[in-house]
């Protein structure tokens, strides 16, 4: 009863339609039989969440998929219902081939056991036979690379020995479909690329290959199709770039509004030092190429800082400076009109200050704004982490680490 | 679809081996203490009621045998049960991560405790030839088909508890109250025979207690219940086993939301 057969699409590994899923979830859980009973008499002793609406998607055979989505959008809900785990509220669920109905590895992995008594028992789990199991053993030992210890106890194993024989033997328990949850983020980087080696041998071989993660570079690099899921919803499904795009804006747009919430809390915050302010800085906004007010925007997306201000008493020379930390330390960039020798026309009240180009990578950065006359020292208005802002790279620039995108290339 | 797993025995044996391999694991005496804990029991039963209540001397020659073949299945029904209803819970992984037929589940869960009293049956031997008594061969298959009879019950009620158990998990705590109930409602420390008549018809109808007393009768005193009877009681047994697993079969398609 947990699959309904249909015979219209051969080439379909799984077709999925309409697929609801809610869970109740009580205030309070309740798992006695005496909350049970208590419960009776009281109202709204729960909420439902609707964890999954109305999926509909179909997966070719052979098909590398990646999901993507926020936390709590429904990803593992819905790997739990194509494993069988749970059982879909409503919908049809259709798999053809046998699929590896696990989504962690090592499980049933006992610490007290030996490494062989857990290949076995891990092993005939994922729906393999004894006799199976034991020709395919010593590949899967040397899969490991734990020859040595499989005879130990698991407890005595490091975390990483230990998903390294989990992998190995999920890898060889060799089904149709493969779903996989977070599996990209185990190991060190050696068994990482041994791993991905492994998926993509799978791949050739005509095998399904789904897999739940937050890391759009590697959807990005292996997956032919994603899949994006907010809230419950599938929001869209195609090819990788314009999924993690997406992905990517709707994290920005959450972060925007996020932002703003923070930053609404600070503008009520007294300021503590106090100044001269002969001239006073009222706002600082990010205007993105459109004309719009952003707080997030992707490297190399290039952006303008707006500074409004007021003179309160007529001065002779006003100069104004910016300043872009990183939230974790460390100056990105600061200069000011001074420096660049800019005169600023005391009769307006805005001045934008342009970016030519926007060479900084992901992370949290705040602005800095101030004002001052003839010399830096004597400020009439000092705006410190005036502003948030919030960059995101995607593409394989994601994995690109510190605070600049240098322009570069490799040659030899 | 193609099926996950074509080989539910080989599954089942590996879970109960693992449990069976755990549950004795780093204990000096192994699975002795499997044995040890019934047999305890039974020694001071046994002093209690032969030599203080002396039973022995109402009519009853084979107090001993008697007590300490109703104690050692008593406690395979105990241990079965309670290593049943505690099984997708005590296995939450296998539920919850993977899917695997949680029946498969509930079976392994069980077994562990035929294993033990097939260990205990060679206790029981021993006594037997220490006191010069040997059964009647009709006597030890029906023994058997008892044994058989029991399991299917344990089954039943592993099934029927099991999912409930995962949900409420008092249920633990009122089978452990039942089963001492349960225990003294049934033939087991005291012979059945010392009851008014009409008391021993009532206490028949309990399954458990039909299938003891009618499995020690049958080794002691060659002593058998109706064809009537036992077709009657197989016949229950049946109907319950299948309704459970029907129960069972519902409810499991929930429990992973409530692990």
């Amino acid at each position: 009863m947990r699959y309904k057969e249909t015979k219209k699409n051969p080439k379909a590994a799984i077709i999925i339609k309409d697929v609801s899923k809610s869970f109740i979830v009580p205030h309070e859980k309740v798992n006695t039989l005496r909350g049970v009973f208590t419960g009776l008499f009281k109202k709204n002793q729960y909420d439902i969440l609707h964890a999954l609406k109305n999926i509909s998607f179909n997966i070719k055979k052979g098909e590398f998929i990646g999901i993507v989505g926020r936390n709590g959008s429904g990803k593992s809900t819905l790997l739990k219902i194509l494993a069988g785990v749970y059982t879909a509220g409503s919908g049809s669920v259709f798999v053809d081939g046998a699929i590896s109905p696990f989504l962690e590895l090592g499980i049933g992995f006992n610490p007290e056991l030996s490494g062989r008594d857990n290949v076995y028992l891990n092993a005939i789990v994922l729906g393999l036979s004894e006799k199976e199991i034991d020709e395919k053993f010593d590949e899967i030992v040397e899969f490991s690379e734990l020859g040595r210890f499989i005879d130990q106890k698991l407890k005595n194993y490091s975390s990483g020995m230990n998903m390294r024989l989990a992998f190995s033997v999920a890898i060889h328990a060799n089904r149709d479909i493969l779903l996989m949850d977070e599996v990209l983020a185990v190991g060190d980087s050696n068994f990482q690329s041994k791993c991905i080696t492994e998926f993509m041998k799978h791949r050739a071989q005509g095998r399904t290959i789904i897999f739940v993660t937050h890391d759009i570079g590697s959807v990005q690099k292996y997956c032919d199709r994603a899949i994006l899921l907010r809230n419950g919803e599938l929001v869209k499904m195609g090819i990788p770039e314009d999924v993690c795009n997406a992905y990517i804006q709707q994290n920005m747009e959450d972060e925007q509004v996020r932002m703003t919430m923070e930053q609404s809390h600070r503008d009520h915050k007294p300021a503590k030092i106090i100044l001269k302010k002969s001239v006073e800085i009222l706002k600082a906004d990010f205007i993105d190429e459109t004309g719009d007010t952003r707080q997030v925007f992707e490297t190399g997306e290039i952006f303008a800082i707006r500074i409004s201000f007021k003179i309160n008493k007529p001065v002779s020379i006003l100069n104004i400076g910016v300043g872009i930390h990183a939230i974790s330390g460390g100056q990105v960039f600061g200069c000011n009109t001074q420096m660049d020798g800019y005169l600023i026309d005391l009769s307006k009240s805005e001045i934008t200050f342009k970016l030519n180009e926007m060479p900084i990578l992901k992370g949290d950065y705040y602005l800095n704004v101030v004002c001052f006359g003839e010399v830096e020292q004597d400020y009439y208005d000092v705006k410190p982490q005036f502003k948030n802002l919030k960059i995101y790279t995607s593409g394989h620039k994601y994995r690109y680490k510190g605070i600049l995108d240098i322009d570069h290339s490799w040659e030899g | 679809m193609k099926k996950n797993h074509e080989n539910y025995k080989e599954l089942i044996l590996r879970l109960a081996k693992t449990d069976f391999k755990l549950r004795y694991h780093g204990s000096v005496l192994g699975y002795v203490w499997a044995i040890l804990k019934p047999l305890l029991l039974f020694l001071i039963l046994n002093f209690v009621f032969s030599s203080v209540f002396n039973f022995k001397n109402m009519g009853i020659p084979y107090y001993t045998l008697d007590l300490l073949t109703g104690l050692l299945i008593f406690s395979f029904f105990a241990e079965g049960t309670s290593a049943g209803i505690a099984s997708l819970l005590s296995k939450s992984q296998l539920v919850t991560k993977i899917y695997v037929p949680r029946w498969t589940i509930v079976i392994a869960s069980t077994l562990n405790a035929l294993f033990v009293f097939g260990m205990n049956l060679i206790i029981m031997i021993g006594f037997f030839a220490y006191y010069g008594k040997a059964p009647s061969i009709e006597s030890i298959l029906m023994f058997i088909f008892y044994i058989m009879l029991l399991y299917a019950l344990v089954v039943a009620i592993a099934f029927l508890l099991a999912p409930l158990f995962a949900r409420f998990r008092d249920i633990g705590m009122i089978w452990e109250v039942l089963l001492s109930v349960l225990m003294y409602a049934a033939p087991i420390i005291y012979p059945l025979t010392l009851l008014p008549v009409h008391l021993q018809k009532l206490i028949l109808f309990n399954p458990i207690a039909f299938i003891i007393h009618f499995a020690k009768q049958g080794l002691i005193a060659n002593h058998f219940a109706t064809g009537g009877q036992i077709l009657l009681i197989s016949l229950g047994v049946g109907v319950v086993l299948g309704i459970s697993f029907m129960i069972f079969r519902k409810n499991e398609r929930n429990v992973a939301e409530y692990l």
